[in-house]
């Protein structure tokens, strides 16, 4: 499929994600391992977009599973047709019961969910199971058959293996630890915040109707406030939002004084963007005294 | 790579508690084979590290196993100029160095010298150095402060928090300030860990770094968070299979059981409807503990596991103490902030700041235990230093007496509890159980054992 991680990270760029070489290795071998991917890393740092870019990249068809508390069996694997089930029963009222009660339980009468779509697909597809640790432990184990054989197992109709390996890959936002088990089956990511140089080649790439000046500004000035104890630091995709709407208020540069009222876009909690508008005076000082 | 080093590494890490199955070595080895123009070590770690936090281990392995070999040829010349280099800057008068105890003068307010580069810190502190530290009968942590002191650390952050203070530094300074600073003391930690293991010929010292051993006190804040995520699973473990008890009842649901047993006794003729309900376990919680300073860092870690608890108990109450007592139920359900808040307030406000386990299990006797059902169990986390004032084991005794359990948790390794100020041997009679618990693994012993 890629004959490096270089030639991984050109592909991936081309499809407008930028990866560096140590996570561009790490899921190079995952590939070649054909084995699962879990990306760890905090909110917005685009481990979700890595999924999508790789699914175009290589050209697969993307199943997404998106997890929550909650995410059973019935959501996430397989459910049966119960109306279906009842019409076929209501149609042979007159047959016998032993021909039929075999005949409920069959393919046909079954709903497959994400992860069974994956498995039965005929066509390679790339499965994104994504904020996996928002889903209880039991569904984390239930994964596990799944993540090491490429298989699951339905009581009725017994075990289902993938007719094309799918490529998996799962996201994490660190809310909780995973178990040995599932970190054991999975090559293991984690993807921080990334570098100014990075984060201004992303925007160029993201947004190109920025101006130069006005990327670099947003970059440093966003890496400035990562470094503040927030409750919620600005994400790429936030930064990216910040700078298209400094480039709506036709701002060529970034000014400290005149970034009241925008600041919203950058930062989601009302007490994160008081403790940034407090520190915006001291860093407007800092500029005027330099 | 050598396949002896590489099995070296596995066996390394596993002693060191990171996990590495059969199937990742061999998933390693076919890497390492197929890809040879591929960084080693970027390979290695991304097949056989699962978890971020075993990073730093694999740095640490990866160095004393891999690194190490090739740079043992170093002469004796380069350790040599190493031996002269600390010589010189232990001669430097007035550099003085907060709470190491230096003795030569104050700490500089103005100047903000240089420092060891973190790359530099090898070639810097020579490694006979850290053997006679290490040699001494240390402990690690002594030991770190020891090299801190010699290549005048303190001094230096001093020096830069001063003049980030008075404004003679901004902040994007301040925050490079900031990082070189922990990429220092991250090469300090992993060069001292090295020459341990070297010394010991053991990867113990390794182990005794995993947040899992280490004390809850020294942990870093990413490590804490870990903790407490570990705290949260085994809470969520405990809390889907509640201590529940059935107990008989005029309602609930038909005990099958009793009747039939009743029924036996009048030759099955005659027989009673009897009835259960379930019952919680521990009825009642009431958790003492010690926030004196030494203890600070530990209340921390009980008081999340109450909090990821409570929904197992009928009751929970909450105390803290240093030299009385005051009622904190109401202000930990809120969130760390508010009860480190407390106290904080409260501890500067009204206590001495030294603990006097006598005068609180009185004050606890005489005015709480009324309250407090037979049924209930009562968990101190204190290390019973009493400041050589009297231990009063009466008041303890009556506790004891009252309630269903007694559980003393103690931060302080067994053999210090026989120090001079400390009363845990006369204070252990009146217990139920008495656990050490320094470290995310003793915790987790508790959890299993005593909820």
């Amino acid at each position: 499929m890629f004959t490096s991680p270089l030639n991984l990270a050109q592909a991936l760029e081309k499809e407008g994600y930028l990866i560096d070489e140590e996570t561009a290795t790490t899921l190079f071998l995952s590939l070649a391992l054909k084995k699962p991917c879990l990306i760890e890393g905090p909110a917005g740092v685009g481990k979700t977009q890595l999924a999508l870019a790789l699914a175009r990249v290589v050209n697969r068809r993307l199943i997404r599973l998106q997890c929550y508390e909650g995410l059973d069996i019935n959501k996430a694997l397989y459910d049966w047709n119960y109306a279906k089930q009842l019409l076929r029963l209501q149609l042979a009222k007159t047959v016998e019961w032993n021909e039929i009660k075999d005949d409920l339980y069959s393919e046909e009468f079954i709903l497959s969910r994400p992860l069974l779509e994956s498995i039965l697909s005929s066509e390679p597809v790339l499965l994104l199971i994504d904020e996996l640790d928002k889903s209880d432990e039991e569904f984390e184990s239930f994964l596990l058959e799944l993540l090491a054989e490429f298989q699951v197992s339905i009581p009725e109709l017994g075990t289902l293996s993938s007719k094309t390996k799918p490529i998996v890959i799962l996201t994490s936002n660190n809310s909780r630890d995973f178990s040995d088990a599932l970190r054991r089956r999975c090559i293991h990511i984690y993807l921080g915040y990334p570098s100014l140089e990075r984060e201004i080649s992303i925007l160029a790439s993201q947004a190109p109707e920025l101006s130069e000046q006005l990327i670099q500004d947003v970059c440093g000035f966003v890496s400035r406030v990562r470094k503040l104890p927030l409750q919620k630091l600005p994400s790429v995709s936030e930064t990216i939002d910040f700078a298209r709407a400094l480039n709506v208020l036709q701002k060529e540069e970034l000014n400290y004084g005149e970034l009241m009222g925008t600041l919203s876009v950058l930062l989601k909690y009302p007490k994160d963007i008081a403790k940034l508008e407090e520190r915006l005076k001291k860093w407007e000082s800092e500029k005027r005294s330099k | 790579m050598d396949g002896w080093k590489f099995i070296r590494l596995v066996q390394a890490m596993r002693q060191a508690s990171v996990s590495i199955s059969s199937q990742d070595i061999q998933d390693a080895q076919t890497c390492l084979q197929r890809y040879p123009y591929l960084s080693e070590k970027l390979i290695t770690r991304s097949i056989l590290i699962h978890r971020p936090q075993d990073y730093s281990i694999f740095e640490t392995v990866w160095r004393i196993i891999i690194e190490d070999l090739t740079s043992s040829e170093r002469g004796s010349e380069e350790n040599d100029r190493k031996e002269m280099i600390i010589e010189n800057q232990d001669s430097s008068i007035g550099i003085g160095g907060q709470g190491v105890g230096r003795g030569y003068g104050g700490i500089s307010l103005t100047q903000k010298g240089p420092i060891v580069d973190a790359v530099e810190v090898s070639r810097q502190i020579p490694a006979s150095r850290i053997e006679e530290l290490i040699s001494s009968g240390n402990q690690f942590e002594d030991c770190f402060k020891a090299i801190l002191a010699n290549i005048d650390y303190y001094s230096w952050i001093n020096s830069y928090d001063l003049a980030y203070q008075r404004g003679q530094l901004i902040e994007e300074e301040w925050y490079q300030h900031q990082n070189s600073r922990d990429c220092l003391l991250q090469e300090i930690r992993q060069l001292l860990i090295s020459v341990q293991v070297t010394q010991e010929n053991s990867w113990e010292p390794l182990v005794r770094q995993h947040w899992m051993f280490k004390s809850l006190s020294s942990l870093t804040e990413s490590e804490k968070a870990l903790v407490k995520s570990s705290i949260r699973k085994w809470a969520r473990k405990l809390a889907i299979r509640p201590g529940f008890h059935w107990v008989k009842s005029r309602q609930g649901t038909v005990d099958i059981t009793q009747i039939v047993r009743q029924s036996v006794q009048w030759n099955g003729v005659l027989f009673r409807l009897c009835f259960r309900r379930r019952k919680l376990r521990a009825a009642e919680l009431v958790v003492l503990c010690d926030i004196s300073n030494s203890m600070a860092s530990f209340v921390e870690f009980l008081i999340y596991l109450v909090t990821c608890l409570r929904d197992r108990f009928r009751k929970v109450r909450v105390f803290f103490f240093i030299d009385s007592i005051w009622d904190i139920t109401n202000f930990i359900w809120d969130d760390d902030q508010s009860f480190k808040q407390e106290i904080q307030s409260w501890g500067h406000k009204v206590s001495s700041g030294f603990s006097d386990y006598g005068a609180v299990f009185k004050e606890f006797a005489t005015k709480i235990l009324t309250d407090v059902t037979a049924r209930a169990t009562v968990v101190i986390l204190g290390d019973a230093k009493n400041n050589y004032r009297p231990a009063q084991t009466e008041y303890l005794a009556q506790i004891s007496e009252h309630v269903r359990k007694v559980v003393w948790l103690n931060p302080l390794d067994t053999v210090e509890w026989s120090e001079r100020d400390n009363q845990m041997k006369d204070y252990q009679k009146y217990c139920s159980k008495v656990y050490r618990c320094r470290s995310a693994n003793d915790l987790q012993k508790v959890v299993r054992d005593f909820l």
